[in-house]
């Protein structure tokens, strides 16, 4: 928990870089494509005659993110400090367009893809690592001012726009945009009552919103009873079969008998029940481990940032991957009510591994600027 | 140090905010809280796992079986020797809603409801719409049962209509489908019922061929399964279904059904003709079979049962009598409709066993055709008096003269000088008493039903001589005789001829199997001499078919009654068994009339006269031509003979001189000893 003067001694630094969580990264990717085709081939090879369908589309959404995600590696971070309002002006504006009828594309009953020429991808996604951005400035520059009385309140209502917008058409993103929010005000303030004020209110209102907005009630019946709520609770119940039939070791790697088109979404949301199957219980620990790895790993990172700006951009990124697997883990486990968030890395989804492989840039961007002997655990 | 860099930051003067030592105590806290969280989630799995492990492993056992379909295999098929098709099977397909898929989205249920509802005219709107409604979850409704291809084309055709784009025309048609199935089906519905058989439930051969040859004529199923190879790679596998064998079999349907419309003559004929109420005989049989190979080429009988409905009674019971029948009668009824009468029943031949008795003798050489024997009307064995047809006596009778009047009294007194141990050898020898291993289901087994040397006594082989006092079937007499009268080689009787794979292939041709040498050459000679002479002037005359040569045996068999272990008085069974043509014999036929509907019943006339009307059509089809000078024998005669009393009109008017022989009582069955 120490640090040493960066001048002093900056022409004789040795460049640092977190080979550890790029090596966690590129495994937990490798072991994502491994699992997704494993979940993914039999509704692949049924629904398009090619097995690999998936594993092609998601390998091709890989490649296309390792672009972008170099590049911000290797482009110092600090680079991105002028482009705050752009950045939210700029998802702001997708996201707004994203509602208007003809321009955005729906999927499972809600318009959240936006069509430019031939690439389609959720503005929601990219909402995630604007406000990271947006924040991680915002912050830096206020962070004297952060013990000031309702200095969270004004800062919260930046995002509350945007929060908004998302929210309007996707509950669960805009749940994670706000929580990553809080999670970095939360860090950066010194205060903590405010925000168990703020976390309560949020609960509150989350839990008003689920009650009295449309097709969300009935997913919370689903929640308490699985069993008895048709098609609502077929999901979660196929998902528990799933984990609960793995036993320790699983089944082995392509034994699920449930990704035979009984969970739905096996290899989207639902992934992490056919990896419980497959490889059971000690399969379902070790990634909850390799994330608790990954996140330690960014923590390491942030404390030892060169400016506060790195180390917001990191905690927002850290609070994001928590944030979507615990959401994720919790689903599926039916812990809380259905919700639809990806297990980052893993799930299938080309928007949402391309914007997280660019925010993995940006932590090991920030990483790079750490001098060696600065590293401190 | 850290002190440095804070109080670096605080003074201000170069603002290189760092995180702070707050900060980094508050991200330790997100970093435990996140951590708490996951460990709490791994908790959660490890409770899922705990409780309800072992439930929802079987959970998921369970419904894997929704995931492999069955693929029927085609049962089959029955063909005659000529290629026609007795017995086949047809696809036909199950109409079956997905309840699921057509509430799936609301745009699919009006244009799926519309399509069904004008392609199935049986289908009630209002009954899709209730399922619609009311069955949302329901994945399996079955619609209309085992319709043809034909039924089902419209509404195939209009769900994979296509535009010139290749869109389909009704993409909302959704959650229809079809199940394929196969149904048995008879073209020929009556025709040669108790040779083919019928099955139940689709593939389980109840009687029959069918049942004989079940696991021949069945396929294996197959089945639609994914799974993952070793690769890991999803494999959808098809298992495609192995079709049945086809049985390609002896019998000639033309020849079959020649035979069967005359025994449906014949039935009418003599339906409610003395006992009121009752079909023109108990039971009618007829067999013709290859004497060379031992092949069936029909066999028929009355009643017999539609294999399109083999359950249906209404041919021979009206609807009353059925109501009023229990279960058990109802099934004494189709018992008769479904056995084989020719493998399955036994009964008492009578004179058509005259000639094994003689071939016995001349066998053993305890007879010899220069010999003679004196008829004087009645034979006193063991204290019974047994009468000859001819009460009065036949007076002096040669061998061939004691066949051709039928004579029991020189029988008797051959069966003396034959003596038990060559009698029973060379009835064993013709196979009586044992089965005849004919390929076909319920053959009778007769060992009890005959005597062995052990335990005949006088009575018994005098009463065995002429056919009386043991039991045989059918297709036991007539694979003897056609043994008798071929040159002495006893074949194995057969129907199913050759068995090919779903494609025509040959898989095995069944050749004729040449089981025994049951008489000498010579001893076939001679039988078949005396035999000829029995039907060109002896009791057999009334069969003749005009210009060709042939031979053959008249039987007429007092009925016994197991219940009172008397002989049934008036009660007979009457019947013919010749061969055509006299050289070199290509048929044999043996026909059996169980207690015609007349109220005299001891005469073989009744069969003679039925098998001469089918061989007199029989013959020509079979290219057999005439050998003899037509002399318009029996030119007179119809399938009732001369016998005008049909339906009580007029009794025996105008019946011409020969017509005195034949009418004459075989034997006197009211002194037939008791058993």
């Amino acid at each position: 928990m120490r640090e040493k003067t960066p001048k002093a001694k900056k022409t004789h630094a040795t460049k640092y870089f977190d080979y550890n969580l790029l090596f966690i990264l590129i495994f937990i990717i490798c072991f994502g494509l491994v699992m997704l085709y494993s979940s993914s081939s039999y509704t692949a090879s049924s629904k398009f005659g090619d097995s690999a369908y998936y594993l092609k589309r998601q390998v091709r959404a890989i490649l296309i993110g390792v672009v972008p995600m170099i590049a911000l590696t290797l482009i110092d971070y600090r680079f991105w400090k002028k482009w705050g309002v752009f950045a939210y002006l700029v998802s702001f504006g997708l996201c707004v367009a994203v509602m208007i009828p003809g321009v955005g594309t729906s999927s499972h009953g809600s318009a959240r893809w936006l069509a430019i020429g031939p690439i389609s991808f959720q503005p929601s996604e990219l909402c995630k690592i604007t406000m990271i951005l947006v924040y991680a400035i915002l912050l830096e520059l206020t962070s004297k001012k952060l013990n000031q009385k309702w200095s969270e309140i004004k800062l919260l209502a930046v995002c509350l726009p945007v929060v908004g917008v998302v929210a309007a058409s996707n509950l669960s993103t805009a749940i994670i945009i706000a929580g990553i929010v809080v999670g970095m005000l939360f860090v950066a303030s010194p205060k903590y009552k405010d925000f168990l004020v703020i976390g309560l209110i949020g609960i509150a209102g989350i839990l008003l919103f689920i009650f009295t907005v449309g097709y969300r009630g009935d997913r919370v019946s689903a929640w308490l009873h699985p069993e008895t709520a048709g098609d609502k609770g077929y999901q979660t119940l196929m998902g528990l079969y799933a984990i609960g039939s793995g036993g320790i070791f699983g089944k082995g790697l392509g034994g699920s008998l449930q990704k035979m088109g009984h969970v739905p979404e096996s290899q989207n949301d639902m992934i992490f029940t056919i990896i419980c199957e497959e490889l059971g219980l000690f399969g379902g620990i070790c990634v909850i481990l390799l994330y608790i790895l990954m996140i330690w790993r960014m923590m390491v990172i942030a404390n030892n940032a060169r400016d506060m700006f790195g180390s917001m951009l990191v905690v927002g990124v850290m609070v994001h991957i928590s944030l979507q697997v615990i959401l994720n883990i919790a689903v599926v486990t039916n812990s809380i009510p259905n919700t639809g968030v990806t297990l980052p890395f893993i799930s299938y989804g080309g928007t949402s591994i391309m914007f997280l492989m660019m925010e993995m840039g940006l932590v090991l961007s920030v990483s790079r600027g750490i001098k060696l002997e600065d590293v401190d655990g | 140090m850290a002190k440095t860099g804070n109080r670096r930051t605080k003074k201000g003067k170069k603002p290189i905010r760092l995180f702070s030592k707050k900060m980094r105590g508050k991200l330790m806290l997100v970093f435990a809280g996140v951590s708490v969280l996951l460990i709490a989630l791994i908790g959660r799995l490890m409770y899922i796992q705990y409780n309800n492990g072992e439930k929802y492993t079987k959970k998921v056992l369970s419904l894997q079986s929704y995931d492999s379909s069955k693929i029927p295999y085609q049962r089959g098929d029955i063909y005659d020797c000529n290629g026609t098709i007795l017995a086949t099977s047809v696809a036909v397909y199950n109409v079956v809603l997905d309840c699921t898929v057509m509430t799936d989205k609301e745009e699919y249920i009006d244009p799926t409801i519309n399509a069904l509802v004008e392609c199935f005219p049986d289908l009630e709107r209002n009954d899709l719409l209730a399922y619609a409604r009311d069955k949302k979850d329901s994945p399996y409704i079955v619609l209309e049962k085992k319709l043809p291809y034909e039924q089902i084309q419209p509404f195939v055709e209009m769900q994979e209509a296509v535009d010139e784009k290749g869109d389909k025309i009704n993409p909302n048609i959704k959650g229809v489908w079809f199940e394929k199935e196969y149904q048995r089906y008879y073209p020929y519905g009556t025709m040669a019922s108790n040779v083919i058989g019928f099955t139940s439930a689709g593939d389980v051969g109840t009687t029959g061929l069918e049942n004989y040859y079940d696991e021949t004529l069945n396929g294996v199923t197959g089945r639609e399964y994914g799974y993952l190879n070793s690769d890991n790679d999803f494999e959808k596998t098809v298992i495609p279904a192995e079709d049945g064998n086809n049985l390609i079999i002896s019998i000639d349907a033309n020849i079959q059904s020649i035979v069967e419309g005359k025994i449906n003559d014949f039935n009418m004929t003599y339906t409610n003709n003395y006992r009121e109420g009752e079909a023109g005989a108990e039971n009618i049989a007829v067999l013709i079979m290859n004497p060379n190979t031992g092949e069936i080429l029909a066999m028929a009988q009355y009643p017999n049962c539609d294999l399109n409905q083999p359950r249906d009674l209404s041919r021979y019971l009206s609807e009353e009598e059925q109501e009023t029948m229990t279960e058990e009668e109802k099934l004494v009824w189709m018992n008769r409709i479904w056995q084989n009468y020719c493998v399955t029943a036994t009964y008492e031949p009578g004179s058509v066993q005259k000639p094994f008795t003689v071939a016995s003798g001349l066998e053993s050489g305890t007879i010899s055709d220069d010999m003679t024997f004196l008829c004087n009307g009645y034979e006193e064995v063991g204290g019974h008096t047994i009468h000859c047809v001819n009460r009065n006596g036949h007076g002096i009778e040669t061998v061939e003269g004691s066949l051709m009047d039928s004579c029991n009294d020189a029988l008797m007194q051959m069966s003396y000088l034959i003596g038990p141990e060559n009698f029973t050898a060379t009835q064993s020898i013709f196979g009586f008493g044992q089965k005849t291993g004919i390929d076909l289901p319920g053959e009778a087994y007769t060992a009890s039903l005959v005597y062995s040397l052990e335990n005949m006594t006088k009575v018994d082989l005098a009463t065995n001589s002429f056919g009386q006092n043991y039991n045989c079937t059918m297709v036991q007499m007539a694979s003897a005789f056609s043994s008798l009268i071929n040159g002495g080689t006893y074949y194995q009787p057969h129907v199913v001829s050759k068995i090919t794979d779903a494609n025509g292939n040959t898989i095995q041709n069944i050749a004729p199997v040449a089981v025994k040498q049951t008489v000498s050459a010579a001893t076939s000679e001679q039988l078949k001499k005396y035999l000829y002479n029995v039907v060109k002037t002896g009791t057999g005359k009334t069969a003749k078919v005009d210009g060709y040569s042939m031979g053959g045996k008249t039987g007429t068999a007092q009925m016994y009654d197991p219940e009172t272990h008397l002989r049934k008085t008036g009660c007979y069974l009457v019947s013919f068994m010749g061969f055509v043509p006299y050289e070199n014999p290509q048929l044999v036929i043996y026909t059996v009339i169980d207690q015609p509907n007349v109220e005299d019943q001891p005469h073989s006339s009744y069969a003679q006269n039925l098998t001469r009307e089918i061989l007199e059509e029989v013959l020509p089809y079979m290219n057999i031509y005439p050998d003899e000078e037509k002399d318009g024998a029996n030119s007179d005669l119809t399938i009732i003979g001369t016998d005008t009393l049909i339906n009580g009109v007029e009794h025996n008017g105008g019946a011409p001189a020969q017509g005195e022989a034949e009418s004459e009582p075989e034997q006197s069955g009211e002194n037939l000893p008791e058993e």
